[in-house]
């Protein structure tokens, strides 16, 4: 299997563009407008050269993996020929210009078609690039969002509950499915504002995987929080899990049923205990325990669900978060040893959950993300999941596809492609 | 009932002033926890429009119900019974979740059988709220769409009668037009023997089924009767259940000459005879404990007419970590207490995924029976 990290398709294209007129700013090396990185076009060449191959071998009769993976190369042919095409126009052009023998006519004409044959590039050029990278196989499903406090005591705890109202407000502007999973306070009651120990959110939308998966890590907050009587400013941070959420009728790569899927759990393998009324049971009492305990005894990752009165509601929410934790860590491990080698190439810092990537600084009212470098000033709109979140979260995800493409150079200059 | 610590009391009145009254009838604080949320949940959706005061006043009422031992399921007016909401009301025994694991666990024994009747019959005597019926049609239809199902539930109480019919209008209509299976209820004594002297209010199930023009052939018969013993009812039952639970739900009545045990054990004997006269091939009967399950067990061997007898505990689809597994011939699977007796014989054992295929004449017979034109109503009281 090829190593390479995820992307999702429909945020990379919107980021594209982002990313080409910021590229000052983010000091990318790549992708100015005209340009494919020509790691990436030689790729694509590459690509091109396999699939006349396939067309020559479909032509002497039929072969259905041949016939499957011509399929596969469409868009990157596509794409590749409307680049060619595109950049070709261009050289034309520039090479008219540049001419001193061309009459003032033609010049004037020429450079009358210069603006829209440049614009013509840089779309083609994205679009190549899109077909390029790889979409991360989940960007496509709703996912989880599970927030705790880190270190820095109940005011980390206060910190945890802001965030999570922080996604929910974000979801609700963004016309997003959300639903709260999970709600423990430290003092076991579901009111606001009170210090959070464990939320879990889902937000059931297409796509919001996708969407979220550049929040996972840890968030810090400086302020000086409203039990400090000395006025010092604390730091205290908060952890976010992300997981794609799969249903039980998923196909592919979330199919539950599919030994080889992340999703997979053998169900010899998993322990389920639920809360009994205990003694005699039966008529003899009338207790109401609906909790549901799972444990996944080879790894030991246990999940308990008891917030419905309903068991098996209690029972298919613990096994949704069960399948969604072991995905998680198995994707993890995996892409841990493709993070190694990489990182020595291109310095890619792994995006887990013990990296800290984003500061909510109240006295500055700043936010500051660590690995876009964005800096924001309107504290209260990212806390209100406003637009200024947005913002923050586009450019991580820029930054992400950027990161994904230098690691595709990368593999490419490596000729670790087979 | 031994008291609730201190220290215990202290920790959950620092969090909720409402918590510590909730631990006498919770014992632990995670459970008091949940019920307070579900209690507020409640109050939430009953009293929306009502002011935060009233609100207030009105949970602080339900926290003082419970504490003075109420079952919440009354306070609530629901019960959970697997994943199907079921009202609730004094008068009618509260459904129990480990009479939910067995049902579900033989519907979707029965859901998975190759091949089923054209219609599948499912007479629940002693039906309380409506529950299992209501359950096993859940659970079924969600596998099954091609074989319709028909079920009865059969009870001596009016408020049972009632109940029931109320959860079965509210569920079916959930469920829209979508549904194909039917659910009928009568109120019958299923102690009373046909032949013998007939009170005058309640008609005998015989009686009943004729009354109403119900089929006489039922190819699975499901009872949760009364099995608590007088001994076992002041020494097994919480005070919960003894205060706010009807008596008539629990402990069957009195009989000449008998023990305790066997005023226990009254139902089965008259359970096992209707099993045998409306043709069940399976038959599933719930139980106190292991004990009384052996006892029911030989009861059902005696009448010399299954193929196959066993006893299941609570979770009967979980792997038996327990012993014994075995008693007197009879398997005991799963984990838990002992919860039920399951019998089956000719097709039953087939659709059970039990024994091999074959088919008796009194099958085919039967099948004529069926396909003769029948007069029902939807409901009969
Ligand atoms: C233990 S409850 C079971 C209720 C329900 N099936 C459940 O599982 O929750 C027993 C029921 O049997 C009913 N019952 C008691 N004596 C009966 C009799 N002689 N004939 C029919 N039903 C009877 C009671 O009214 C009560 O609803």
């Amino acid at each position: 299997m090829r190593t390479v990290p995820w992307v999702c398709r429909s945020c990379l294209l919107r980021i594209s563009r982002t990313l080409t007129r910021r590229n000052v700013r983010y000091q990318s090396s790549s992708s100015t407008p005209e340009s494919v990185p020509s790691a990436l076009l030689a790729r694509a060449r590459s690509i091109a050269a396999e699939h006349r191959q396939l067309n020559e071998k479909l032509a002497n009769g039929f072969d259905a993996r041949a016939a499957k993976q011509l399929g596969q190369y469409g868009p990157v042919i596509t794409a590749l020929n409307e680049w060619q095409s595109a950049s070709e126009s261009m050289t034309e052009l520039t090479s008219l210009i540049h001419d001193p023998t061309t009459d003032p006519e033609l010049l004037a004409l020429a450079s009358d078609d210069l603006e829209t044959t440049r614009s013509h590039l840089a779309d083609a050029s994205h679009s190549l690039i899109s077909a390029l990278v790889p979409v991360h196989p989940f960007a496509h499903l709703p996912c989880l969002i599970e927030i705790r406090p880190g270190a820095g005591g109940s005011e980390a705890a206060i910190f945890a509950g802001d965030l999570l109202r922080m996604y929910q407000s974000f979801c609700n502007r963004n016309n997003l499915r959300v639903t709260l999973l999970k709600y423990e306070n430290a003092d076991g009651t579901a009111e606001a504002g009170a210090p959070l120990s464990e939320a879990i959110i889902e937000v059931d939308s297409a796509g919001a995987y996708g969407v979220f998966r550049c929040e996972a890590g840890v968030h810090r907050v400086q302020r000086v929080p409203a039990t400090e009587t000395k006025g010092r400013t604390h730091t205290s941070a908060a952890s976010v899990l992300v997981l794609p959420s799969i249903q039980d009728n998923a196909s592919g790569e979330e199919n539950i049923d599919d030994p080889d899927s992340d999703y997979y759990v053998d169900l010899k393998e998993v322990k389920v205990e639920i809360m009994r009324a205990g003694g005699a049971g039966g008529q003899h009492v009338n207790k109401t325990e609906s909790a549901v305990r799972l444990t996944h005894i080879p790894t030991n990752i246990t999940v308990s669900m008891q917030d419905s009165r309903s068991q098996p509601k209690n029972k298919e929410k613990a096994w949704q978060l069960l399948r969604s934790r072991l995905a998680q860590t198995r994707r993890e491990k995996r892409e841990e040893e493709a993070v190694a080698i990489r990182r020595s190439v291109v310095g890619v810092a792994k995006m887990g959950r013990g990296d800290k990537i984003r500061t909510y600084n109240w006295n500055q009212q700043r936010v500051t993300d660590h690995r876009s470098g964005m800096t924001v000033h309107g504290l209260d709109d990212v806390m209100g999941g406003g637009q200024t979140l947005d913002t923050v979260m586009e450019s991580v995800r820029s930054w992400l596809m950027e990161k994904d493409v230098e690691a595709l150079i990368a593999e490419e200059e490596g000729g670790t492609r087979r | 009932m031994p008291r609730i610590p201190t220290s215990l009391l202290r920790q959950a009145r620092k969090l909720d002033a409402l918590l510590p009254p909730l631990l006498a009838p919770c014992r632990d604080l995670g459970a008091a926890q949940n019920e307070l949320r579900w209690l507020r949940e409640h109050v939430d959706k009953v009293a929306s429009t009502r002011g935060h005061r009233e609100q207030d006043t009105l949970l602080r009422n339900f926290v003082q119900q419970r504490a003075s031992g109420k079952p919440l399921q009354y306070i609530l007016g629901t019960e959970y019974f697997g994943p199907v909401e079921i009202r609730c009301r004094p008068g009618v025994l509260i459904p129990r979740q480990d009479t939910a694991a067995s049902v579900t666990h033989v519907a979707q024994l029965i859901g998975r059988a190759q091949s089923l009747p054209s219609e599948l019959r499912v007479l629940d005597l002693c039906t309380g709220t409506g529950c299992i019926p209501l359950l096993f049609d859940d659970v079924f239809t969600s596998t099954r769409r091609d074989v319709p199902l028909r079920c009865l539930g059969v009870d001596i109480s009016e408020k049972a009668i009632e109940l029931a019919g109320h959860n079965v209008m509210r569920v079916q209509r959930e469920k829209k037009d979508t549904t194909t299976s039917t659910i009928e209820l009568v109120r019958a004594d299923v102690l009373v023997d046909p032949f013998a002297e007939q009170a005058i209010d309640v008609p005998s199930l015989k009686a009943a089924l004729n009354m109403y023009r119900l089929p006489p052939f039922w190819d699975m018969l499901i009872s949760n009767p009364p099995y608590v013993s007088p001994s076992a009812y002041w020494k097994t039952t919480t005070s919960s259940v003894r205060h706010f639970e009807p008596r008539i739900a629990l402990v069957p009545p009195a009989g000449k000459g008998q023990d305790d045990t066997q005023q226990g054990d009254a139902f089965y004997q008259r359970l096992i005879t209707v099993a045998r006269d409306v043709e069940a091939r399976v038959v599933l009967l719930e139980v106190a404990d292991v004990d009384q399950a052996v006892r029911v067990a030989r009861m059902a061997k005696d009448m010399q007419m299954f193929d196959g007898i066993e006893i299941w505990r609570d979770e009967p689809d979980q792997c038996s970590d327990q012993e014994p597994t075995e008693q007197d011939g009879f398997a005991i699977v799963g984990r838990g207490n002992g919860r039920s007796v399951l019998c089956w014989r000719e097709r039953g054992g087939l659709w059970l995924g039990k024994t091999p295929a074959w088919e008796s004449d009194a099958d085919r017979l039967s099948e004529t029976y069926r396909s003769m034109p029948r007069l029902t109503s939807k409901y009969s009281f």
